[in-house]
């Protein structure tokens, strides 16, 4: 018969064993075909439209899809009037141009040109300008953190203990990438958050596993 | 009376619901207009403003005298005239052809992400196009959004120079920190001077030395010709007596008339060549520290203010460095968030689906106690939407991921405290507070290291991470208060005076 403790080990080594494999898949995605940045990070071309009048961005959407189906495209409107439209794609040819375009005049009753409207290239934004912002306070808090991690629970050692926080700590936000490598899901808007809220539910995680660690440590002694 | 307190919370908790997720409507002008106030949106949720900077391609048109010195004042002269002068006209451009190049164009992304962070821009967007050199910069769009503007299209190039040579005494290179002081004007006599506004430059060892240098040369100096009329018999008496030598100098001094000729070595000041001032030094300076005043002295706050903020702008734009390559703003626009209203009111739906729920899963789990504590649980998120809109606390994509969070957190409080509740046989005073506390230090603790990190992010001056910080820190100051007192009073509500037991019978003493 298997005890708990053989039992929790075996369990612990299946999860160690499928996020290692994880982290494995997700570095050879990475460096093989890379991250899948949303398209505001990307390389892309954007053309603005002046229609005069107030739009819907969903009418635009209907363009751009008829134009360019099944390609991203970001709409945005310009200006406090609104009443001009940035479309942005990850290529926007010449005759993608002229037929958004037409939609576009046909629609809303504008006399807009080829030529005057501009395809402008608008360069990527590099991952590490992305994060840049963020190293600093997560490095400030996590140091905060370890600080408090080696004094509460001094007595599971304190040298574990760190090793523990920040291997988990590191290991959770790889694993994480690595999700997002091997799923395809574009690094943009949520990828923060996502990132933000992983390493929180981490620390209680780590909170939770030390003070039950604290508890039985207690009760070990009160049982000699 | 226990019946009126109850009736008492829910009524508050759905008032308080009803202004939070409704508003409160008042008729203004022949129109309803909402007296909550406004959540206020970080640039990912309301847009911002998105600038171009494109490389300068435009040249500096010198025109030359025969011996190759600038002339100043010979612009509006045709080419006839200026070839009748002698004088001869240079088209240079602004940009020479070895400064384009990928590595200055990513310089000047780094000088301008310096620069927006010296002014307290607290989230930016840059992007640099490594091959035309473009430069694309989104900030928030907001009242100082044009002065920065101003500022991170500036050149920033700093010299200081001979006035008639126009030599280069001192550049940017030569200057160590830029900072904007101010305080009482010492140079007034009134007793009421008013505040100037100052500018100081110090330099670094080298710029040190050379100011030093400058500083004892550009100085006011005066010659003094003395021309002595005096007459042939006074000079004869010169050659007397020494008595009669002080006469002649007597009468010497009465006749002779002084002329005193003040030459000045001036120094002229440029920021983007432009002259901002010409003067000279009265004593050396050795302290390495130039003080420039920005306006006279004031009393006037907006005035000075504008002084701050020009001292500032100058400030920022010399300490960071000037930008190698001259840039001018092609585009300058504000463009709206992709995330439109409905999207986000997809995520809200999402989110009060996912809340509504999990109350359903409380309510079944534990009965009446979950249904009262499903009502407090509203009551809660309601005033955290409130309180967000009057702390001014800023939304952002990462923020209403701190609100989800927030919401999970109090569920994880609620579970636990009801759980607690649900094991005990008897639910009187004793066992609430108990359990309450018990909840208390076992919830607080687990996310203590939640709060550092949350107090943290509070003080980083990057919006979004800042934002989140403040969600998170008044969601959980929230749920410290809220649960200590509102879901206290409702959990007492179902204990009878002498507490009940589990199956709803009326507990005695001997109980």
């Amino acid at each position: 018969m298997e005890t708990n403790k053989q039992k929790m080990t075996k369990k612990s080594k299946i999860v160690i064993g499928i996020i290692a494999l994880v982290i494995i898949v997700g570095i050879i995605v990475t460096l093989t075909v890379g991250l899948n940045f949303d398209l505001r990070y990307q390389d892309s071309k954007r053309i603005e439209l002046y229609l005069e009048t107030d739009f819907n961005i969903s009418d635009i959407k209907q363009i751009t899809n008829e134009v360019m189906p099944g390609e991203q495209v970001i709409i945005q409107k310009v200006e406090v009037y609104e009443d001009t439209v940035s479309i942005t794609a990850k290529d926007i040819t010449d005759e993608q141009k002229q037929s958004i375009i037409d939609k576009a005049n046909e629609k809303y009753g504008t006399e807009l040109s080829a030529d005057s409207v501009e395809v402008e290239s608008v360069p990527n934004t590099r991952g590490r300008d992305i994060i840049k912002p963020y190293i600093t306070p997560f490095a400030i808090a996590t140091l905060i953190i370890l600080v408090y991690m080696a004094i509460r629970y001094r007595k599971l050692g304190v040298v574990k203990t760190l090793l523990k926080t920040i291997i988990i700590l590191v290991v959770a936000q790889v694993t994480l990438l690595s999700v997002m490598a091997i799923t395809r899901i574009p690094i943009g808007f949520i990828t923060i958050p996502l990132v933000i809220t992983v390493y929180l539910l981490t620390l209680v995680g780590l909170t939770s596993y030390f003070e039950k660690q604290v508890a039985n440590r207690k009760e070990e002694k009160t049982g000699k | 009376m226990k019946k009126i307190k109850l009736i008492t919370i829910i009524l508050a908790i759905v008032l308080v619901t009803m202004v939070a997720f409704f508003g409160v409507y008042v008729p203004i002008q022949n129109r309803m207009e909402n007296k909550v106030k406004d959540y206020q949106y970080a640039m990912d949720l309301e847009g911002g403003r998105n600038i171009k900077l494109s490389v300068d391609n435009t040249s500096n048109t010198v025109i030359r005298d025969a011996e190759g010195n600038e002339v100043t004042d010979a612009g509006d002269l045709s080419d006839e005239e200026l070839a009748e002068k002698g004088y001869t006209k240079e088209e240079t451009p602004y940009n020479s052809e070895d400064v384009l190049n990928e590595e200055n164009y990513i310089k000047t992304k780094k000088i301008i992400e310096k620069r927006l962070n010296a002014l307290g821009v607290d989230n930016y967007e840059t992007k640099v196009d490594e091959t035309s050199g473009n430069i694309f910069v989104e900030i928030p769009e907001n009242d100082i959004t044009d002065s920065i503007v101003s500022n991170i299209g500036t050149t920033g190039k700093f010299e200081i120079v001979d006035s008639e040579t126009q030599e280069v005494l001192m550049d940017n290179n030569d200057i160590k920190r830029v900072r904007v002081m101010y305080g009482a004007d010492s140079t007034s006599t009134s007793s009421y001077g008013g505040t100037a506004v100052y500018i100081e430059i110090e330099f670094n060892k080298e710029g040190t030395d050379k100011l030093k240098d400058i500083s004892s040369t550009y100085v006011e100096s005066n010659t003094t010709n003395e021309t002595n009329t005096t007459n042939i018999t006074n000079a004869t008496e010169d050659t007397n007596t020494a008595d009669n030598t002080a006469n002649t100098e007597n009468t010497t001094s009465e006749d002779s008339s002084t002329d005193t000729e003040t030459t000045t070595k001036e120094i002229t000041m440029k920021i983007d060549d432009e002259e901002i001032m010409t003067t000279s030094f009265d004593e050396t300076i050795e302290t390495g520290t130039l003080q420039l005043s920005i306006g006279s002295a004031t009393t006037d706050t907006s005035t000075l203010q504008s002084y701050i903020s020009q001292a500032t702008s100058i400030a920022v734009v010399l300490d960071n460095g000037n930008l190698p390559i001259r840039y001018t703003v092609e585009a300058n626009e504000y463009i709206l968030s992709d995330i439109t209203q409905e999207e986000l009111n997809i995520v809200l739906y999402v989110i009060i689906g996912l809340v509504a729920l999990s109350l359903i899963v409380l309510i079944v789990r534990y009965k009446v106690e979950g249904l009262v504590n499903a009502f407090a649980y509203v009551g809660l998120a309601s005033l955290f939407l409130l309180i967000l809109r009057y702390t001014n606390v800023v939304i952002s994509i990462e923020s209403i991921f701190g609100i989800a969070v927030v919401l999970v957190l109090n569920y994880i409080f609620v579970n636990k405290l009801l759980s607690k509740l649900k094991i005990e046989e008897k639910v009187d005073r004793t066992v609430i507070t108990k359990a309450l506390k018990e909840t208390y230090k076992e919830f607080f603790i687990r996310i203590l290291p939640i709060c550092i990190a949350v107090i943290t992010f509070c003080f980083i001056q990057w919006e979004p991470i800042s934002s989140f910080g403040m969600v998170m820190f008044w969601g959980i100051v929230l749920i410290a208060l809220y649960n200590s007192t509102i879901t206290n009073l409702l959990v007492r509500v179902k204990e009878s005076k002498g507490g009940k037991n589990k199956n709803g019978n009326k507990q005695t003493k001997n109980d």
